[in-house]
């Protein structure tokens, strides 16, 4: 474990340097939630016909927006690597790759999760003038963090698809796009269609969003034992993804070379 | 350089980076349809708003529907034609500038016009069905509904001008230039009556989501003389502003001592 710590240790040393790239998250958090706490008070005054407060929308939002813009696209970082050919320098460590890399990610999620958590806080309250009560946060919190790590890891999946596919993007495109609908990143779920909650039981990203979001909201949707359940069992299937996509790409590369 | 000359060194730009684009078939195929897919999914969340509340201080799905077209049109014209814009702030910082200051053409038409990203053809793509989708358009205003587009472009390409001009001033503004322009972004994809006070006066000046997005909108839907004339005047207004701020950045340009050609 002391090697995969010493990645987590370059990697926050390495996240902390780049304040212009945690500034600019930062300033984004507070756009998006500004822009969103508007339109919640538009909707209100509109009529909107949803048993959720506008303000308990924001802090929804507040916790969806902060697992995603704390997760790092550590695929791009995995797809240059593979690109360049780094790759094989790589594997001969004695470390696992695909370790190395998740505890990288962890790295990253260690410095942007405090930063943008006490934005997502800070930014809600000035908003809305309303803190939700402290069990939401006992709830949300500790959910938050396994989701952000599971959603790294996601991310750490899909950088390996390099192994095969020229470009990566439009597989984390496809990723992101699900997880706005069927992970109910900017509204909860319970707003969708029938239909659209019923697939979405079926993937990961409810799980990953509107879980640990929905502890926010007074009649939230997720039990902490059902979320608990959920995340063991795709943090199980991710885990198992990752093993087996890389084996897959390491005996591809050993007999047809990098 | 006349101006004549100035389009056809640019149309010749484009029609290089469209068959360099399609060169490689498939990822340019692929990048269309994820961001056009990329759009539509986006809009679901309008789409299932909408269907709880009719009307946000007074915009309706189907005038959402016309904002959200006429900035993906917008900003996928804008990247098709001339994105060399948001690599500008790199081309400044690390002297790339050198080898096409060499060249006896328009530094910035050459460098705007140097890259072409396929994903700004879903945009386009995506931008006109939500357009036509929208039914707020009448094939009578189609010529104002043009005007609407071109000033929206152009006032999105100045942006991203004047931003990562930046670089010629504070070095390394990547980072800052590029949040500016998702800002913009942003902005420009909410109903106007959302931004009030202070805000609102950011988005017509600094940040000008209000002519990317929200007066063309109202050209569009209640075209005035007074309306169309102030959108030009303000493209207008702010191209000149952004190429000034080029043409005075350039002074300041410090070389890369790059020897290298492009083409």
């Amino acid at each position: 474990m002391a090697k995969y710590a010493a990645f987590s240790r370059v990697a926050v040393a390495r996240a902390g340097r780049e304040r212009g790239d945690l500034y600019g998250r930062v300033a984004f958090f507070a756009v998006i939630l500004g822009v969103f706490s508007s339109l919640w008070r538009a909707a209100a005054e509109a009529g909107l016909c949803v048993a959720i407060e506008p303000r308990a929308l924001v802090w929804y939002l507040a916790v969806t927006e902060w697992i995603v813009l704390s997760a790092p696209q550590v695929h791009l970082d995995i797809q240059e690597a593979i690109r360049a050919g780094d790759v094989v320098y790589r594997l001969g460590r004695p470390v696992s790759y695909v370790g190395a890399e998740v505890a990288a990610a962890f790295g990253v999620l260690a410095v942007r999760l405090p930063l943008l958590g006490l934005t997502a806080c800070v930014c809600a309250f000035a908003f809305t003038g309303w803190i939700p009560p402290a069990r939401a946060f006992a709830m949300a919190v500790p959910f938050g963090l396994v989701a952000a790590a599971l959603l790294a890891a996601l991310h750490v999946w899909i950088g390996l698809l390099a192994f095969w596919l020229h470009d990566v993007s439009p597989v984390y495109w496809v990723c992101q796009k699900l997880m706005f609908v069927l992970g109910g990143l900017m509204l909860p779920l319970a707003i969708y269609p029938g239909v659209i909650q019923r697939i979405a039981g079926y993937t990961p990203f409810p799980a990953l969003l509107a879980g640990p979001a929905s502890f926010m909201l007074a009649n939230g949707g997720a039990t902490p034992a059902a979320l608990a359940r959920d995340l063991a069992i795709w943090c199980g299937v991710t885990a198992v993804g990752l093993g087996w996509t890389f084996r897959r790409a390491a005996t591809e590369l050993t007999i047809n070379g990098g | 350089m006349t101006g004549s000359n100035r389009l056809a060194f640019a149309r010749a730009l484009v029609a290089t980076n469209l068959k360099a684009a399609l060169a490689l078939r498939g990822a340019f195929v692929l990048q269309v349809a994820f961001m056009a897919l990329n759009n539509f999914t986006f809009f679901v969340f309008w789409w299932v708003l909408m269907r709880r509340v009719t009307t946000l201080r007074g915009w309706r799905l189907a005038d959402v529907q016309l904002l959200f077209g006429l900035v993906a049109v917008s900003i996928g014209a804008t990247v098709t034609v001339a994105g060399g814009v948001r690599h500008l702030g790199r081309l400044i910082e690390e002297g790339d500038l050198d080898t096409l200051l060499t060249q006896p053409r328009s530094v910035l038409v050459y460098a705007l016009g140097m890259r072409s990203q396929p994903s700004g053809l879903g945009d386009l793509l995506s931008g006109l069905i939500f357009i036509a989708a929208s039914g707020e358009v009448a094939w009578s205003a189609l010529p104002l509904l043009l005007v609407a587009l071109l000033a929206s472009a152009v006032v999105f390409l100045a942006c991203g001008i004047a931003f990562f001009s930046l670089s010629f001033w504070l070095g390394n503004v990547e980072t800052l230039a590029r949040q500016l322009w998702e800002f913009l972004i942003t902005f420009s994809l909410y109903p106007e009556p959302l931004f009030g006070g202070v805000l609102r006066f950011v988005l017509f000046t600094v940040l000008p989501a209000g002519f990317v997005a929200y007066l063309p909108v109202r050209v569009v839907q209640a075209p005035s003389v007074p309306l169309v004339g102030l959108l030009v005047l303000g493209a207008s207004a702010y191209l000149g502003f952004a190429v000034l701020m080029f043409e005075r950045g350039l002074r300041r340009y410090a070389s890369g001592s790059r020897f290298s050609t492009f083409g």
